[in-house]
């Protein structure tokens, strides 16, 4: 029996009987030269006529006619300038048609939007970091708490127990400003050291963010 | 979520919305859901059109944004995207359906994605004005803008939970609004930002879906049998919309009584041959089937048993135009057989041995059909060892049939695309010439003065009015070039749509097999 002693992985190859069963006899796989296929290979059938009534083209009409609004409108979005350095005759009237164009914002439902997406994104959220030092109670009340570590730290004939019962009443504080914040800033630990500095780079390149306020000449 | 579908996708977009979406799209495609920071990041796009395509994608509903705390991830919505496409048709069955009216508050609001009752209808109003031939009047608008509320055709859009930072949309039940026509003019006439309405409305695609659906069944009917079948199954499928839900795998029975009494109203001929109408589309399609005996008979619509048909038609004919009618005769043989061996294929093809094999296994390479091998436990033999069942697992050969509508899609517009770059100054010249023209038209400027001027293509200040060369501006080797892109990107749109009925028979086949 051919085929027999070949391992266990028999489910896959064939014996020959079972080949010359299948249809294919002895000279008819000769392996031919390998080729990539035709990048555009022969139809062999060709393909039905499209059959075009009135309403086909009027959809196409219509596609069309969306098509060009969609251009039109800032929901197409541009790259900012194409230049390829040879200035041309028809340059100006370019850049006036995209001067016209540049002011328009899409009209979105703003409140149905992330935040950062809208037009005022990066306004609002300095605003929110502001907030903190507005109120002048609030700096009153820092002031005090930092006044009173200051007495303490000057005063160094007091004992470690003595400090510690100071920490203790500051931190209280502080646990009522955190409070009092936690609503405004996800992460406060009421101190300055908690404040986030760190710039992940995202603003970096941010040219127009003064969109709405027209093009600067 | 194929690879041909991405690439289709962004084909789409960038049809539609340009490079930078088409880029953002695509980004968004490949990643599943990412937040900004990362779409800029991959993209290396400036961040300001980060944020446009993000919000244009937002507004068309081609994307949505989940909140994790702070951080918003995007998410495409490639169906809605494949939707884009198929506009044209939901404007067409509502001029045919509603009448112009309609399909200019449905044309509107597509383009507007989404916008308030009375900014809709004022700025169609506003926008064909001047049109005489068009003859519209703010209360006919009004009463076109509820009746497609009452229908489904719109609906409300989604309404913000504002409860935190980041919005996140509930969908709303629909409330037939109640608009003020004195309200309408005064918006007309004043400023539309002081309006306070403040629901926005937005197209429902799944009522057209439900109606593409209809039409599909109707007309297979229509084609099998004959008119009258037609309209008999129109009728309990009206009579289906009342008493379950509308996409129900089967619909509740109807009694035979209340067919008659419906097709009563068509024509009295009808009446006497219901039941053997009935009988008719029970045999040959299996569309509907008569669930019980009482009352005469009840008799109910299988919805998802008539989209398998369908598809089973749409398989049968994708076969033939591939492989040809024999390829097709046996696709169809080992579907009604089941599973069947592979001697048993010639035998009942009734083809020569080697050329039935040889198209076997062309199908088999193709993934029309499927093979299962069986293994028989304890024989004596290489031969016998076991035996091949050929079948066809509709499921699949349904993906395979999408996955190739996608591919020849991209295709086509891929095609259009090349085509549309290569005559790009021949069509622009084109449309702006037409613009012009138009333009001239709507001032009433003589015909003298449109095609006065020849041989140059210029446009210049004459007596304060614009003049302009039209007719010659085009030479004679540039108009039958651009006549000719033009006729190829027709047939290219054509064939877009036409695509996009196969892709609509099949997703909804495949919204019934979940």
């Amino acid at each position: 029996m051919a085929g027999r002693g070949r391992g266990r992985g028999s489910g896959i190859s064939l014996t020959h009987e079972q080949i010359q069963a299948l249809g294919i006899a002895r000279g008819d796989n000769t392996p031919a030269i390998l080729t990539p296929p035709p990048l555009f290979p022969k139809l062999d059938v060709k393909p039905l006529p499209l059959n075009c009534d009135a309403a086909t083209d009027y959809m196409v009409i219509v596609k069309d006619q969306f098509i060009e609004y969609l251009h039109e409108s800032p929901a197409y979005v541009k790259a900012n300038t194409r230049n390829d350095g040879i200035e041309r005759y028809s340059d100006k009237y370019k850049l006036l048609a995209l001067d016209a164009k540049k002011g328009n914002i899409l009209d979105c439902v703003w409140a149905n939007i992330p935040p950062e997406l809208r037009p005022n994104a990066g306004r609002s959220r300095v605003s929110v970091k502001k907030r903190k030092l507005d109120d002048p109670k609030e700096i009153a009340k820092r002031l005090q708490t930092l006044e009173k570590k200051e007495i303490q730290d000057t005063s160094t004939e007091d004992m470690e127990t003595n400090e510690d019962e100071v920490k203790k009443e500051t931190e209280e504080n502080d646990e009522e400003l955190e409070d009092e914040h936690e609503q405004e800033e996800e992460i406060d630990d009421g101190t300055d050291y908690a404040n986030n500095y760190f710039d992940n780079g995202e603003d970096y390149e941010d040219e127009d963010d003064n969109l709405d306020d027209g093009p600067v000449y | 979520m194929s690879r041909q579908l991405g690439r289709v996708v962004s084909q789409i977009l960038n049809r539609y919305f340009g490079e930078i979406v088409e880029k953002v799209g695509n980004d968004l495609f490949m990643y599943g859901s990412k937040p900004m920071g990362m779409i800029i990041k991959s993209t290396g796009l400036p961040r300001t059109q980060v944020i446009e395509s993000l919000r244009t994608l937002l507004k068309f509903d081609l994307a949505t944004f989940e909140a994790k705390d702070v951080i918003v991830d995007y998410k495409l919505l490639p169906d809605n995207i494949l939707l884009l496409i198929r506009y044209p048709r939901y404007l067409l069955q509502m001029k045919t359906k509603y009448g112009s009216e309609a399909e200019m508050l449905v044309e509107e609001l597509l383009q507007q994605a989404s916008c308030t009752a009375t900014v809709l209808i004022v700025s169609v109003m506003n926008k064909y004005k001047d049109d005489k031939e068009k003859n519209l009047n703010i209360v006919k608008l009004k009463d076109t803008f509820i009746s497609l509320a009452t229908a489904g055709y719109i609906q409300q859009a989604p309404v913000a939970e504002s409860n935190s930072e980041i919005p996140i949309l509930v969908p709303v039940a629909t409330i037939v609004p109640d608009l003020d026509v004195r309200e309408l003019i005064n918006a007309m006439n004043t400023n539309l930002n002081n309006v306070s309405d403040n629901i926005y409305w937005k197209v429902n695609y799944d009522r057209f879906h439900l109606d593409f659906r209809d039409e599909v069944m109707i007309k297979a009917v229509t084609r099998r049998i004959d008119d009258n079948a037609g309209e008999l199954l129109k009728l309990m499928l009206e009579q289906m919309y009342l008493s379950s839900s509308s996409w129900a795998s089967d619909s509740s029975p109807v009694p035979l009584t209340d067919l008659k009494d419906g097709c009563q109203r068509i024509s009295d001929n009808m009446k006497n041959h219901v039941e053997q109408y009935l009988r008719v589309i029970e045999e040959s399609t299996a569309f509907i089937r008569r669930t019980g005996d009482a009352g005469g008979g009840q008799y109910s619509v299988r919805i998802q048993h008539a989209l398998i048909q369908l598809v089973e038609a749409l398989c049968d004919h994708t076969v033939t135009e591939r492989l040809g009618g024999k390829a097709a005769r046996i696709f169809r043989l080992i579907r009604s057989k089941k599973y069947i061996e592979e001697d048993d294929i010639q035998k009942n093809a009734m083809l020569p041995n080697k050329e039935c094999k040889e198209l076997t296994y062309k199908l088999l390479e193709e993934h029309f059909i499927s093979v299962q091998p069986m293994r028989k436990a304890a024989s004596a033999g290489g031969m016998a060892k076991a035996i091949y069942l050929y079948h066809v697992k509709l499921h699949d050969v349904a993906h395979v049939i999408r996955d190739m509508c996608y591919r020849s899609l991209h295709n086509v517009m891929s095609v259009s695309r090349h085509t549309r770059v290569l005559n790009a100054r021949l069509l622009d010249k084109k449309r702006r010439v037409r613009t012009i023209v138009h333009g001239m038209r709507l001032r009433g400027e003589p015909q003298q003065n449109i095609d006065d001027v020849r041989y140059i293509f210029c446009i210049y200040i004459l007596r304060g009015a614009w003049t302009v060369e039209v007719l010659d501006t085009l030479t004679p080797p540039e108009v039958t070039s651009s006549a000719e892109a033009e006729r190829r990107l027709n047939t290219l749109a054509a064939s877009e749509l036409h695509l996009d009925r196969e892709l609509f028979i099949l997703t909804s086949y495949f919204t019934y097999q979940r």
